[in-house]
């Protein structure tokens, strides 16, 4: 019995130093991305700051942009979000609508508000997604193309898109998101600066809940005051401003936001389009192309740009929001093991030796382990084996240096573009950042291993996001 | 673990250790906190002192612009700090939008209020993106002065796009061919779309020197620049009409096929040159071996618009085999389609309905824009 108790004791220990060093070398990267973040942003505000002397509707040098926007069941908003979609400001515009297979009124709301006219003649080419039933243009509209499919998902629905256009680029975009108006003239700059090598590019995704959203803009940028979206609001900005910044500045960026992304159509048909087996298509597709291009021995880049905006209702339930967040760390897994040839493989460069494996520990293991610590700490009291200064250095490295990083993001935030241009709204950000250490954070954990279960069982559905709507002017009257 | 650690000859104890690390994290906490609060409070202020004046400077501004005699200097005297910054802000504002007398008198509201100075300083002493904003003024206020009394040369190529516009709308270059050697000579990277387009207006003054220009320097020239200027040359149009075109259909065979597919839309607005139509070029470049090449020359001979080219592109799409290539071609030859036979159509199947059906759509919702003004 001695044994035993000497060897959990041990045990302990053992996983107490590894969980430590663990978090000291995460945090580290973490510390590192951020100051290459501030770099980049620095950056990029300059670059912000530059307005060219020249008109850019009049120039013809700017690139076809399609909008491909996937929508299922959207019948509600189909109408506003297609109407605001026509109306952004871009010289050469294209929106394709896809269809995907909806059973509500999504393809006859469309068919009466844009005069819709189906073509007789059928795709001429092969197209990799489900069926097409039929392509409907426009008699209002010379820039609007419906495509009807059968249903297949959203990749499939963006393939659709994507093999029916005729635009050098395409911008993913949800049909549900809400773009600035001069969100496209912005993400679309690394083109225009290296219209030779740029083949991908994101913008930032912010928090729309409770914002005041009129004709498709967002008149009037408001913090959410409840608590599940505002601790998304921090999410998202400790994750764009910080994270993908900083992979930004060593051209290692991994990710690009499904709801707001920018690519070359021919590179992205060459790779075979979207993957139809995954969930996380925007990680799958960033993360293929870093792969192809790199085996295809072609310069390129994959850039984050902080200035163009699109704004997203986040789940506002914690039923909904785990049911996003599993389905987000299972398509991450599915994604890591699929492209596991890329781990510690110095053909990739820094991506496969540095940026793809340090994801992994820290995205991927990150809240399993302190899954784990929230686990063995209880575990340790009751064994009597607690050591209290692990438990104080856990906490330090855990909530301390994490709330450091979430008020990083928020600096950040305030330093470059100043949305929440209120001190208020900022001091309830920097207390958001304080609040999602206790109780959000270790539901993240709890999150990320069900979301582990599922991948291991299999579970491939995407669940349905329940969206309450956005507020305008007219609410606020009434 | 242990009450203390040992680091070489040292025995820290672990109390050190968490006190240190607390005092670490607890240092970066409160400054962190200090400053994104203290930085927004300061914007904010800053914010509200420029909205509560920014009413009236405009109302001013406006009003003194569309008067005969604005007495500037007067105006500019009176204002405070947070007014000036405000007048700057809409001078940019509105020196975007007015043209005529109106931009003339704002003009020189901008020497009143120091912008050429302040623009010069920025030359001098800023990083590249105060420096382009500084020539960017100067050409919003059609004033090189500056830029010539600044100790200055131009070290990137958006610099010297920015400086080759500069002396192109202010009239200070003797020759627009000046400009486009400024812009062209030594560059190796590819210009930013402003680039394209600076390139593009002083092209479109001396459209012959561009292409001699081209001729002479295109070799040195990288793949993505060649391209870009391949594209600059095809929006000149017919404007040229002697210009030495060799090192376009040159180009067209070069090794990298966004080079190839640029070269051919360049060729599109010269049909009528002889050396275009020779029947062994034509077969080489529709016997491209990419897809995208070969859409593009489909669109050149589309472009061309007669029934020679509408003839060569007809039996080109026969034997294509891309079904992306075939449909770049078929859009080309419905808007050439009376030059194509009754068969065409039933040849070439799919792909010819396909351009058919979206043309006349393209054109009917055209119709409807114009008809509507929307």
């Amino acid at each position: 019995m001695h044994t035993t108790a000497h060897l959990v004791v041990q045990l302990f220990a053992a996983t107490g130093i590894f969980v430590l060093a663990y978090y000291l070398i995460v945090n580290g990267y973490y510390l590192c991305l951020h100051i290459l973040a501030l770099f980049e942003l620095r950056d990029n505000v300059r670059e912000a700051s530059w307005d060219q002397p020249f008109r850019r509707f009049s120039s013809p040098f700017y690139p076809g942009i399609a909008l491909v926007v996937p929508a299922y069941n959207e019948a509600a908003t189909i109408e506003e979000s297609v109407q605001s979609m026509l109306s952004l400001n871009y010289p050469e515009l294209e929106v394709v609508v896809v269809n995907d297979g909806s059973t509500d009124e999504t393809l006859e709301k469309l068919i009466e508000r844009f005069s819709l006219k189906a073509l007789e003649a059928e795709v001429p080419f092969e197209v990799p997604s489900e069926e097409i039933q039929g392509t409907y243009r426009s008699t209002k509209y010379e820039e609007l193309l419906v495509v009807d499919k059968k249903n297949g998902g959203k990749s499939d629905a963006l393939n659709a898109g994507i093999w029916l256009t005729e635009m050098p680029l395409f911008c993913a975009v949800d049909s549900d998101t809400i773009i600035d108006r001069d969100a496209l003239l912005q993400i679309v700059k690394p083109f225009l600066e290296r219209p030779g090598t740029t083949v991908a590019t994101g913008g930032v995704i912010r928090v729309a809940n409770e914002c005041t959203v009129e004709d498709g803009i967002v008149k009037e940028v408001n913090l959410p005051k409840t608590g599940l979206p505002g601790l998304q609001v921090m999410e998202y900005l400790r994750a764009f401003y910080s994270g993908r910044l900083g992979l930004n500045r060593i051209n290692g960026l991994i990710l690009i936001s499904g709801a707001f992304g920018l690519f070359r159509t021919d590179v992205v048909r060459e790779i075979g389009g979207y993957r139809h087996d995954t969930i996380t298509e925007d990680f799958d597709i960033i993360v293929r192309l870093h792969r192809y291009l790199t085996d295809e021995e072609r310069e390129y880049s994959v850039d984050f740009v902080p200035e163009p905006v699109a704004w997203t209702e986040v789940p506002s339930s914690w039923r909904v929001l785990g049911r996003q967040r599993r389905r987000w760390y299972r398509g991450m897994v599915e994604t890591v093991v699929t492209n596991r040839g890329m781990l510690f493989n110095p053909s990739y460069g820094r991506v496969g030796t540095i940026i793809f494996p340090f994801f992994v520990a820290a995205e991927m293991f990150g809240p399993l382990i302190e899954g784990l610590g929230y686990i063995i700490l209880p575990l340790a009291w009751y064994f009597g084996v607690l050591n209290i200064e692990f438990f104080v250095v856990f906490f330090l490295l855990t909530t301390g240096f994490g709330i450091f990083l979430s008020w990083f993001g928020v600096f950040s935030e305030v330093w470059s573009f100043n949305r929440y241009n209120d001190p208020k709204q900022i001091l309830r950000l920097l207390w958001y950042g304080i609040l999602e250490n206790f109780g959000y954070r270790q539901w993240k954990t709890l999150v990320a291993w069900q979301g582990l279960f599922e991948y291991f069982r299999g579970v491939d559905s995407w669940g349905v996001m329940e969206r309450g709507g956005f507020s305008s002017a007219n609410d606020e009257d009434d | 673990m242990q009450g203390s650690v040992t680091m070489g000859s040292y025995i820290v104890p672990i109390t050190t250790i968490l006190i240190v690390i607390g005092l670490l994290v607890g240092i970066g906490l409160l400054v962190s906190f200090a400053l994104t609060m203290g930085l927004s409070v300061y914007y904010k202020e800053g914010a509200t002192q420029r909205d509560k004046v920014r009413s009236d400077v405009q109302n001013t501004l406006l009003s003194r612009a569309f008067s005969p005699e604005p007495e500037w200097n007067d105006w500019v005297t009176e204002l405070s700090d947070t007014e000036r910054t405000v007048a700057i802000d809409s001078l940019a504002e509105y020196l975007r939008e007015l043209d005529g007398s109106e931009a003339d008198s704002l003009k020189m509201l901008g020497k009143e209020l120091d912008v050429p100075e302040r623009a010069k300083k920025a030359l001098e002493r800023g990083h590249t993106y105060e420096r382009l904003q500084a020539l960017t003024w100067l050409i919003r206020l059609e004033t090189p002065e500056p830029y010539y009394a600044a100790s200055y040369e131009p070290t990137t190529q958006a610099e010297r796009a920015a400086v080759a516009r500069l002396l192109f709308q202010t009239g200070q270059l003797e020759r627009a061919e000046n400009g486009i050697e400024l812009m062209l000579e030594g560059a190796t990277g590819e210009f930013s779309v402003f680039g394209q387009d600076t390139l593009y207006r002083l092209a479109r003054e001396a459209p012959d020197a561009m292409f001699a220009i081209g001729a002479d320097w295109y070799q040195n020239w990288s793949a993505p620049l060649l391209a870009q200027v391949l594209l600059i040359c095809g929006q000149l149009g017919t404007g040229v009409r002697t210009a030495d075109i060799s090192w376009l259909t040159a180009s067209l065979e070069a090794d990298d096929e966004g080079v190839r597919a640029a070269a051919a839309r360049a060729l599109g607005s010269f049909g009528w040159r002889p050396e275009l139509r020779d029947s062994m070029f034509l077969a080489r470049a529709t016997d491209d071996p990419s897809p995208r090449v070969r859409g593009a020359v489909y669109e050149m001979l589309g472009s061309w618009g007669d029934n020679e080219g509408a003839t060569v592109l007809l039996y080109a799409l026969i034997s294509e085999d891309d079904p992306r290539a075939l449909v770049r071609g078929t859009n080309a030859l419905v808007q050439r389609q009376e030059h194509v036979g009754e068969s065409g159509p039933a040849i070439l199947g799919a792909a010819w309905d396909w351009s058919a059906e979206h043309a006349s759509y393209d054109s009917v919702a055209r119709g409807r824009t114009r008809s509507t003004g929307t």
